[in-house]
């Protein structure tokens, strides 16, 4: 049973239904081993054999036009995560489920995209830039939810292409949940011609508001959502592990950070609202972060630094939306 | 809280050992409960032929208490015993018929009781003394020998001078033949009191009872006071009821002794000491169910705070224990003005103003009979070695004590003080360990007091009956060898 | 189908509101934490505060018709702490009691509960008191080994429990001491502080100066006896050890600033730990009363409790300072009793932090804030410094939490009754507690 898919360009989708949400596990083996015939293809285009599913330089860069769906995805078994979930991020133990949680819930279908064998870009490696989700209508643990992923978007960027991953949960038939990951993948080129945007305001300039409050993130902050969301990444998860990919230390998940704020904005956000955030610099663990979360006329805006240092983390805001 | 050796020459084995040794064996001494008897035994009743109506005067009032006597006149000391004629007279030769004809050992003396207050000239007392020797030998542990006299005055024959004061080296000297907790004290009458009068009652109904347990070999005069009523078995029992008492440096030791037992005595209690004290003086007045109050002796507005607390809270004031004192030990040669001064401001100073404040409510009325109880010292007496601003200070509580009578005496109230042996407090604990030994045993007693002894003296002093004991010094130190 | 009250038909009410009056107080010493106190327990430092009020007052064996009182870090054995407190006190073992939880608050909350039962006869007398101790504070088990240890509790099979057990993480068995910071923010109360500082704008040389004052004043009560009624010596201990009557301005200026560090480049750092109050252990005690059970007993009575009024504000994100609570609360306290700031005697504002102190009164002063804030048309009013704190406050005497607001009813009541006993005329007190979460207690005292 397929519905008819489009990007948010309207640019028509090929939906394939998988039976169920893959495990992330076995997707990061195959994302590794894909980025590293993407990594081979790129460098060493003449070895036959090597990078054959993947693009060469030669072509431009190009989207798979499919999207996946899995229909029918239980939620009733998940209230133990979900307490798990909503204790990690100082969430309230309610039953309906916090945007971030959906997130996880979907992420690995859209990580499902992200390996398959037409996707241009490699897995490890990709940049957490920005998140723009929206939860439409509530979401309860038990509802079961149809989940879907693709990816769109291609586009330059002053280091290199970024892809938007977007994944949407429907329940009753009905859009409740909609995400935009935005990755960067560095050094590729955006197949249009198309100028990269400016980089924002240069570091050193920022003045950090008054906090409100202050996180203090231990070491093993990484592992622990890690635990929660599956996605165990290896920059994630020790300071060994991170130095491989050339951090000096385990950077704290984005998706953790946007959705400690978004929890600590607290009952005010409604039980429908759209949540956005933007990452600039990476929370090397452990590390006190302070955080000023401020109400404006459209809901609240939150900013992240590092305590006592002009250095941003991370940048968003949460506003009440209407209730479908 | 008996010294070690006084605890090891009484139990088990180191008691037979100490007895084998000859070592000094400190009695035990017995100490008042309630609902005990008055004394450990019937009471033998000696005097010479003058004093035969004051005899049978005492001899009503023991019997109205419930002790059992025996009379034995002057004349026939260890044979022909005269019966009282009371029916219940004991004969003194053979008094276990008398008492108990079951009971086969011979009876053993509560207290002997010797009036001689009649006697004309020292001849005249032979017969009542001499019959008193032989019942020495018979006086229960923990028995009392108990003179009753009269006090020379100016213009008395020299003769009559000469047997009143006699009995007061008579008496000290028995005190240190007795043994076994057994004491020795006089009552001098002074202006002609009856022998019988309250005041005189009350001071025989302490010196029979565990009460002066501590007291030995000492005289105390007694005249006429102003209470007159005849008490009653209820007044024995709580003779404190109803009375107001400030007691100061309550918060330990003596101070707390004091409260416990003017409370006990029916008193509520205001326990006052200086604001550091605060925990311990919580702990005394909470104890008794009486108020704290936190002053400094030596404030200024010290009298002030103490009447208006005790009037205030408690709508009157009867009774003020300056128990509040500090040493500050040096060599004269050594002696800095801090040391001499802060003794001074405390001990006695701080006394005569407080008093003065008294004394002015006294003249308003707004106190009525008021007992005031000074702690002197013995120290204050004979004098000792690194104390001299402590015995300046104790010696003048006796001075401004028998000067403040005085001054109370038109307001019905009386002022005493009461002078401490060695008593086992925190204090004394820091007495070095061979000084702390020798100062126990130089006593009649052998062994140091109690802080109670000090309370029931002062209790005595401040209860209504003794109206006529005023500008005293009575010391409660087990006959101490030192001075007087 | 309504019957109109017959005429003769005995009405069953409460006797309408009266007088409830404070008789006096007692607290102990405030010992800073982990030195006399060190090995005393909340119940025993309650209880020594309660027995020298009980002694000071003669209520051995007294009913009283309740004590209510707490702690802010209470064990989870001390569910009954100040029942306990009671029972282990020459008080009538019939004596009622409950316990109170108001952050710093809990002692003046205490005695706005026992004097609002006085107020409508339903109790003639009680005890407010309250306690804390930093030294014998509890020690919880990390989230990780409670959550181990609950499930294996609650395990029905050895098997089951084995398995719970085998979750543990070495991590987990790091034990939690208590910390001050709010839990919803992560901020520390003294953090929190600094952000407010830096938003008013105010000095490191005015929050030193209201340290200073804080010192001296309270050593020249002290000098001056003015505590010899108000506080019964434990553990050896005489006077606050917190007290520091040498200090000068230029010992304070030398000292290093603790909280706001982080603000670096937005505010400079200002609260030292001369500014800011220290971990202190203590307790309090006041004895309240309906003016005839004061009379009956013999009591004295310092001062009337006549009003009192608490807030809470929006901290969380920022939109007013954590400990500003009772800036909000005054205004109402006053406006409902017809008074404004020059009506007050005597200020007794709890120094938390000597910032607290001034921006409180930097918000009172502010025009623009007490009109969008506060409602109110325009500035609450300029408060005559030399009315606030005079007899010294927390900075000098130290903060056990609980204890607090029994402290500074005791003074304000002592110094309402002494300035009246001197002037003859009216005199009124007004108490200003801040606490944790954003609330704040007030209450308003007049000579009685």
């Amino acid at each position: 049973m397929t519905a008819a898919l489009t990007t948010s360009t309207g640019e028509p989708l090929d939906v394939e239904s998988l039976p169920a949400v893959p495990g992330l596990g076995g997707l990061y083996a195959r994302g590794a081993a894909a980025a590293g015939r993407i990594a081979a293809g790129r460098a060493l285009p003449a070895i036959p054999g090597l990078g054959s599913s993947a693009p060469t330089d030669d072509a431009p860069l190009a989207l798979p036009r499919t999207a996946y769906r899995v229909a029918g995805v239980q939620t009733a078994g998940l209230r133990t995560h979900l307490r798990d979930y909503q204790r990690l991020l100082h969430e309230p133990g309610a039953d309906a489920l916090p945007s971030g949680y959906l997130h996880v819930l979907a992420f690995p279908l859209a990580t499902a995209v992200m390996v398959r064998g037409d996707f241009p870009l490699p897995l490890l490696g990709m940049v957490h830039l920005a998140n723009d989700a929206s939860l439409l209508r509530p979401v309860t643990v038990g509802e079961p939810l149809e989940v879907r992923a693709w990816s769109e978007n291609l586009r330059a960027h002053r280091r290199g292409v970024t892809v938007d991953l977007v994944a949407e949960v429907h329940t009753d038939g009905e859009l409740a949940w909609h995400g935009v990951s935005t990755y960067l993948a560095k050094g590729f080129e955006a197949p249009s011609t198309a100028e990269a945007p400016a980089d924002p305001a240069p570091r050193g300039d920022w003045v950090p508001p008054l906090p409100t409050g202050r996180w203090a993130l231990p070491g093993g902050t990484g592992r622990a959502y890690a635990a929660i969301s599956g996605d165990r990444n290896p920059i994630h998860l020790s300071s060994l592990s991170a130095k491989a990919f050339g951090f000096p230390r385990a950077i704290a998940h984005g998706m953790y950070t946007a959705a400690r704020a978004l929890a600590e904005v607290g009952p005010q956000r409604g039980s429908a609202y759209r949540w956005t955030v933007d990452f600039s610099r990476p929370v090397l663990l452990p590390s006190t972060v302070d955080v000023a979360i401020t109400a404006d006329d459209h809901g609240f805006a939150y900013v992240g630094w590092n305590s006592g240092r002009q250095s941003r983390h991370f940048a968003g805001t949460v506003a009440p939306l209407h209730s479908r | 809280m008996t010294d070690a050796y006084t605890r090891a020459v009484n139990t088990g084995l180191t008691k037979a050992l100490a007895t084998r040794l000859g070592l000094p064996r400190p009695a035990l001494l017995r100490r008042f409960e309630a609902g005990a008897p008055l004394t450990v035994g019937p009471v033998l009743l000696l005097a010479d032929a003058a004093s035969a109506a004051s005899a049978d005067a005492l001899e009503g009032v023991l019997a109205g208490w419930g002790v059992e006597v025996a009379r034995s006149g002057g004349g026939a000391p260890a044979g022909g015993v005269e019966d009282s004629g009371s029916g219940r007279g004991l004969d003194a030769s053979t008094p276990a018929e008398g008492l108990d004809p079951a009971q086969t050992t011979p009876v053993r003396w509560g207290a002997i009781l010797l009036v001689l207050t009649e006697s004309g000239r020292p001849s005249d007392v032979s017969d009542a003394v001499l019959a008193a020797g032989p019942a020495l030998k018979r006086l229960a542990p923990h028995g009392r020998v108990v003179t009753v006299s009269r006090a020379h005055a100016p213009g008395d024959a020299p003769a009559l001078a000469a047997v009143r004061q006699g009995v007061d080296g008579f008496l000290r000297s028995v005190a240190k033949e007795l043994r076994a907790g057994a004491t020795g004290n006089g009552i001098v009458l002074a202006d002609g009191a009856a022998v019988d009068n309250p005041s005189a009652q009350a001071a025989l109904r302490f010196f029979l009872s565990a009460r002066s347990a501590y007291v030995d070999g000492q005289l105390l005069t007694v005249s006429t006071g102003a209470a007159a009523d005849a008490p009653g078995p209820e007044y024995w029992a709580r003779p404190l009821e109803g009375r107001v008492a400030v007691v100061t440096g309550a918060a330990r030791g003596i101070g707390a002794a004091i409260a416990r037992t003017l409370a006990r005595d029916g008193a509520t209690v205001v326990c006052v000491d200086v604001p550091a004290a605060g925990e311990g003086l919580a702990r005394t007045a909470n104890a008794v169910r009486g108020t704290a109050l936190q002053v400094d002796v030596t404030a200024p507005d010290a009298g002030a705070r103490i009447l208006e607390h005790a009037r205030g809270r408690h709508g009157r004031l009867d009774i003020v224990v300056h128990n509040a004192g500090i040493t500050r030990d040096k060599l004269l040669a050594n002696m800095d003005a801090a040391r001499w001064d802060s003794v001074v401001a405390v001990n006695v100073e701080a006394q005569l103003r407080i008093n003065e404040a008294l004394l002015a409510a006294a003249a308003a009325g707004d106190v009525d009979g008021l007992r005031i109880v000074s702690l002197a010292s013995t120290s204050g007496i004979a004098g000792n070695r690194g104390q001299t601003n402590y015995a300046f200070t104790k010696a003048g509580v006796m001075g401004h004590t028998a000067a403040t009578a005085a001054l109370l005496a038109p307001h019905g109230g009386t002022a005493n003080a009461v002078a401490p042996g060695f008593i086992e407090t925190e204090m004394t604990q820091h007495i070095p360990f061979a000084t702390r030994q020798v100062a126990r045993r130089l006593s009649s007693l052998l062994q140091g007091g109690e802080p109670v002894d000090v309370a029931e003296a002062i209790a005595f002093l401040a209860s209504p009956l003794a109206a006529g004991i005023s500008g005293q010094t009575l010391r409660v130190c087990g006959q101490n060898m030192v001075g007087r | 189908m309504s019957r109109s009250p017959q005429p003769d038909a005995p009405r069953t009410s409460p006797p309408g509101p009266r007088d409830a009056v404070v008789v006096g107080g007692n607290r102990i010493p405030f010992a800073r934490a982990g030195r006399k106190y060190a090995d005393a327990s909340n119940q025993e430092l309650l209880t020594a505060a309660i027995e020298g009020l009980v002694a000071r007052f003669g209520l051995q064996g007294e009913r009283l018709g309740e004590v209510a009182g707490g702690a802010v870090l209470k064990h989870s054995r001390d569910f009954n702490l100040v029942r306990e407190c009671v029972l282990g006190s020459s008080l009538s073992p019939q004596t009622p009691a409950y316990d109170v939880q108001q952050a710093c608050a809990t002692g003046l909350e205490a005695a706005i509960a026992v004097t609002n039962k006085i107020r409508l006869g339903q109790i003639d007398s009680g005890i407010a008191g309250g306690t804390d101790t930093i030294s014998d504070a509890p020690i919880a088990v990390s989230e990780g080994l409670r959550h181990v240890l609950l499930e294996a509790t609650h395990a029905k099979t050895l098997q089951g429990r084995l398995k719970a057990l085998a979750k543990l993480r070495p991590a987990d068995l790091k034990p939690l001491t208590p910390v001050t910071d709010e839990p919803r923010t992560g901020l520390s109360m003294g953090e929190h502080q600094a952000i407010t500082t830096a938003r008013w704008g105010i000095t490191r040389q005015a929050q030193d100066d209201v340290a200073l004052a804080s010192h001296r004043h309270l050593a020249r009560a002290w000098d001056e006896g003015f505590f010899d009624d108000l506080v019964t010596p434990f553990h050896g201990l005489t006077r606050d050890d917190n007290l520091r009557p040498d200090t000068s301005s230029e010992k304070l200026a030398a000292l290093a600033p603790v909280f706001g560090k982080a603000l670096a480049g937005t505010a400079e750092p200002t609260m030292t730990a001369g500014n800011s109050t220290p971990l202190t252990d203590g307790a309090s005690a006041v004895l309240l009363a309906s003016r005839e059970w004061a009379q009956e007993h013999d009591l004295p009575v310092l001062a009337r409790f006549v009003d009192a009024e608490t807030a809470a504000v929006d901290f969380v994100h920022g939109h007013e300072g954590l400990l500003m609570a009772p800036v909000h609360a005054v205004p109402r306290l006053l406006a409902r009793n017809g008074l404004t700031v020059d009506d007050i005697d005597f200020f007794e504002i709890h120094e938390a932090f000597a910032s607290t102190v001034l921006t409180t009164l930097a918000a009172w002063e502010d025009d623009e804030y007490c009109r969008t804030e506060l409602g109110l048309d325009g500035a609450f009013g300029k408060v005559d410094r030399a009315r606030i704190n005079v007899n010294g406050s927390s900075l000098a005497a130290g903060h056990p939490f609980a204890a607090t607001g029994g402290r500074i009813l005791a003074t304000a009541a002592k110094l309402v009754a002494q300035r009246a006993a001197s002037t003859g005329e009216p005199v009124r007190a007004l108490i200003s507690v801040c606490a944790a979460g954003g609330l704040g207690a007030t209450a308003l005292i007049e000579s009685a």
